[in-house]
């Protein structure tokens, strides 16, 4: 029997490629030097330790060779990125200050109108620099802290010194120790003991000037009892050259603390996206990844999740779309590091017109962490026969007393569940529409209403097509 | 050699191999003169099939160091439409004298004929043996291959084993894995599914006890359509035994309508054990159906208690709930004194060990 396929169109992503003229104030040169560095460091005014810092990262940096182990990053000439660029604004506290340009581009992609539905405070970074940043005064009242790294580093060293890369540290790769190089804006966040923040805090980054690399580092620290949910967006529009995105995530969960931690990731198809997330949780902590990756050229990211205090939880929710020209190798990592510690893992990922998604991931239980339980499960979908799906969990049972279960499957859609849905009158585009929809369905009711609603419009979009 | 990080094999160092004198093939006369069957002696003038190239089994040294020294082994070309139901035996038996065994063994199944081979290998006490082996199959259309590969050196030995197989057309070949043994033991199975239907199998157990390393490799390529495979493993770690699994189904474009499943599931009998598991789905056909499930942890609690409850003490009890999950493969070894040497095996570890 011939099989019938759809064959589907790739994204539309005209508002998001649509590119402004690059007016930055200051650029850094191409590549990476001492001198780049200090020139950075004394542009922000920063204390002598960060400047250290920095230089300490970069000796690493250049003393660690190119990861090889996964994706083929041989395309990224790192003389060819520029590690910071001021856009020619000053940050802003009312909308209205923001400059026009800049502005069209954030409503282009609904910023503001997020803000309007009432989120609880929305950052905004262009280039290297946030340009835009509010916090409801109830907030602000209740002595949470979010505002730019930048201006944490001044307003706040002594919490930021104890807690800046401390938990990824330069020495973990290559990536992580240029981030600690040339790390600049991105959000920092602190909860007091107690503070239940009910409507969720959002950061957005862009990245608009070509050739640049973007290196925001987020610090978010939940105290003991707090509970906060922070929502970061990501996009950049298409160039020819290389860009490149290496932040750096840093969330420290106190006991009985709660953080959901949501990314929608949508980054042009010209960026290397080498993001590195780590969470550490304390006792009956709580941490929540709502993880969607849709963009770049390549990516590699795997938020990982250390439960060091007894009865820590973490649960992973993640989704990976990749189409054409897209290497997306993604995962999570879990370590069960105390007793009584549970972990559930939910990933599926998509791949059609010649995309690889690639799920990597790895659970480790330590030798003292008896009584702990984890699933992990992973399905993926190939949507037609030019695409790629791997996946590669890595299982580490240091210990008897615990309770695993992994599985995962591979798969495309069913003719007959298309025959089905047909046999009732949907049209064969809507069918299949309608089962991916299903398929990400998990991921997408974890979503805030305005993300879930884009993320529909993206799987119609990627969808509509025509049938072969 | 990378992957021997994990159960930490360092800087080992090939022993100069000495002959292996003893005898070790058993099969009934008469049905010899119907196949060919030789003892090896060269392996690059295998008429053949052809030795897989790219094949690595457990590392590139390993394969070369058996082309170099094998000292056993067997040639057996089984001739068309011959379907041959008595099982084929070879008993490696390592002593003081014979303490190193370098196997090639190669398997020719012609068009949908039909064999069962079965090989022990085991090694009296106190005796520092090392095994490396390669086992080369080829299973044309049509043809049935079953391989049941039985592992008990002691544990003062080194095992090494390589295999790997072309499965054909409606070919089935049918792997068993049975490790009880060794020191250390690096064991790989490759099958390539080359054609329509063709069929692979794996089935295997392992018992880790005292110091024991396994690092245990099964890959199946997906190449042909409407190919399928199997791989099924049960394990059960005592002491401070240290297992890796690793399990990779490999879809190839062109594949389509192929199914492959793997399963492990491994019970961990003690807090030192460790126990790591990889299992690995590609695909780069979209018309497939992958599945791996990885499950471990410790045997359930209620079903322990029932057990007891009605008499058993708790080693007793573990012993029966290893043993019925091992059973069906045991249940697969042609010959009783194997089947009841190995129970006994077992029963004595689980109890006194």
């Amino acid at each position: 029997m011939k099989n019938k396929k759809t064959y589907i169109k790739d994204i539309n992503r005209t508002i998001y490629d649509i590119k402004d003229k690059d007016n930055s104030i200051y650029k850094s040169q191409k590549g990476l030097t001492p001198e780049i560095i200090k020139e950075i460091s004394s542009k922000k005014n920063e204390p002598k330790w960060m400047l250290d810092f920095r230089l300490k990262s970069l000796n690493i940096y250049n003393s660690k060779p190119m990861p090889e182990w996964a994706v083929d990053l041989s395309d990224l000439d790192m003389d060819d990125i520029t590690t910071y660029i001021k856009p020619n604004t000053k940050q802003s506290h009312s909308w209205e200050d923001v400059p026009e340009e800049i502005k069209d581009t954030f409503e282009r992609l609904g910023l503001p109108e997020a803000e309007r539905k009432s989120l609880a405070g929305v950052g905004a970074q262009y280039d290297s620099e946030v340009v835009y940043h509010n916090i409801r005064k109830e907030l602000v009242d209740q002595g949470i802290i979010y505002m730019d790294m930048d201006k944490a580093l001044h307003e706040h060293e002594e919490i930021v010194k104890e807690y800046f890369m401390k938990l990824i540290t330069p020495d973990d790769h290559k990536f992580a120790a240029l981030h600690g190089a040339v790390w600049s804006g991105g959000s920092f966040v602190y909860v007091p003991k107690g503070v239940d923040v009910d409507i969720p805090l959002q950061s957005y980054f862009r990245l608009n000037a070509p050739g640049a690399g973007q290196f925001e580092h987020t610090l978010i620290i939940v105290e003991k009892g707090a509970k906060l949910h922070f929502i970061e967006g990501c996009s950049a529009p298409q160039y020819k050259v290389n860009n490149l995105h290496a932040g750096c995530v840093e969330l420290f969960i106190k006991e009985d603390a709660t953080l959901r931690y949501s990314t929608i990731e949508n980054w042009s198809r010209n960026m290397y996206n080498l993001n590195t997330k780590r969470a550490i949780v304390e006792k009956n902590g709580t941490i929540e990844w709502v993880s969607g990756s849709f963009g770049s050229k390549v990516s590699m990211l795997y938020p990982m999740s250390i439960l060091a205090g007894e009865g820590a939880r973490s649960e992973f929710t993640g989704i990976t779309f990749a189409s054409k020209g897209q290497h997306l190798d993604t995962g999570t990592k879990v370590v069960h590091a105390a007793p009584r510690t549970t972990s559930t893992v939910n990933s599926k990922s998509i791949s059609k017109n010649g995309g690889y998604a690639f799920y990597r991931g790895l659970l480790k239980v330590t030798k003292g962490a008896y009584d702990c339980k984890s699933t992990v499960s992973c399905e993926s979908l190939m949507l037609d026969n030019d695409s790629k799906s791997d996946t590669l969990p890595i299982i580490v049972l240091n210990n008897d007393n615990i309770d695993i279960g992994h599985e995962a499957k591979i798969g495309r859609i069913s003719d007959e569940a298309i025959f089905y849905l047909m046999s009732r009158g949907i049209d064969e585009q809507e069918a299949k529409a309608m089962i991916v929809r299903g398929f990400v369905e998990p991921i997408t009711k974890e979503l805030p209403l305005e993300y879930a609603i884009e993320l529909n419009n993206l799987i119609n979009i990627e969808l509509e097509g025509t049938i072969g | 050699m990378t992957s021997w990080k994990r159960i930490g094999l360092k800087d080992f160092e090939f022993p100069k191999i000495v002959k292996y004198n003893k005898k070790y093939l058993s099969f009934e006369e008469g049905a010899k003169k119907e196949v060919s069957l030789n003892m090896v002696t060269d392996i690059t003038s295998l008429p053949s099939p052809k030795i897989e190239d790219n094949f690595t089994g457990v590392g590139t040294e390993f394969i070369l160091n058996v082309k170099k020294n094998y000292n056993a082994g067997i040639d057996l070309h089984i001739p068309k439409d011959l379907k041959i139901k008595e099982p084929i035996r070879l008993d490696f038996y390592l002593d003081e004298k014979n303490n190193h065994l370098v196997d090639f063994n190669n398997i020719y199944a012609k068009e949908n004929s039909e064999i069962t081979i079965v090989i022990d290998y085991k090694s009296i006490d106190n005796v520092e043996g090392f095994h490396n082996g390669f086992t080369n199959i080829f299973a044309e259309k049509g043809s049935v291959v079953n391989i049941i590969k039985l592992q008990r050196l002691n544990s003062k030995t080194l095992n090494f084993d390589s295999n790997f197989s072309r499965v054909e057309s409606e070919a089935k070949v049918n792997f068993v894995s049975i490790e009880l043994g060794s020191k250390l033991t690096g064991f790989n199975y490759t099958s390539i599914l080359e054609e329509e239907k063709s069929y692979s199998n794996l089935s295997s157990i392992y018992l880790g006890d005292k110091e024991m390393k396994l690092d245990l490799e099964y890959t199946m390529i997906h190449k042909g359509i409407r190919s399928q495979s199997n791989i099924e493993t049960r394990g059960a770690l005592l002491d401070n035994a240290r297992k890796v699994f690793r399990g990779n189904l490999d879809f190839k474009r062109g594949s389509r309508s192929s199914k492959g499943v793997e399963l492990e599931n491994v019970l961990l009998l003690s807090p030192t054990s460790k126990s790591d598991s990889i299992p690995a789905l590609l695909c780069e056909e979209d018309n497939v159906e992958g599945e791996h499930a990885v499950s471990a942890g410790q045997i359930d609690k209620s079903k322990l208690f029932y057990i007891m409850s009605r008499g058993l003490s708790e080693k007793e009890a573990k012993k029966l709930i290893v043993e019925s999950s091992f059973k069906p493969i045991i249940d697969k070894i042609p010959f009783e004194d194997l089947r009841s040497e190995i129970n006994i095996d077992i029963e004595r570890r689980l109890i006194h060990g």
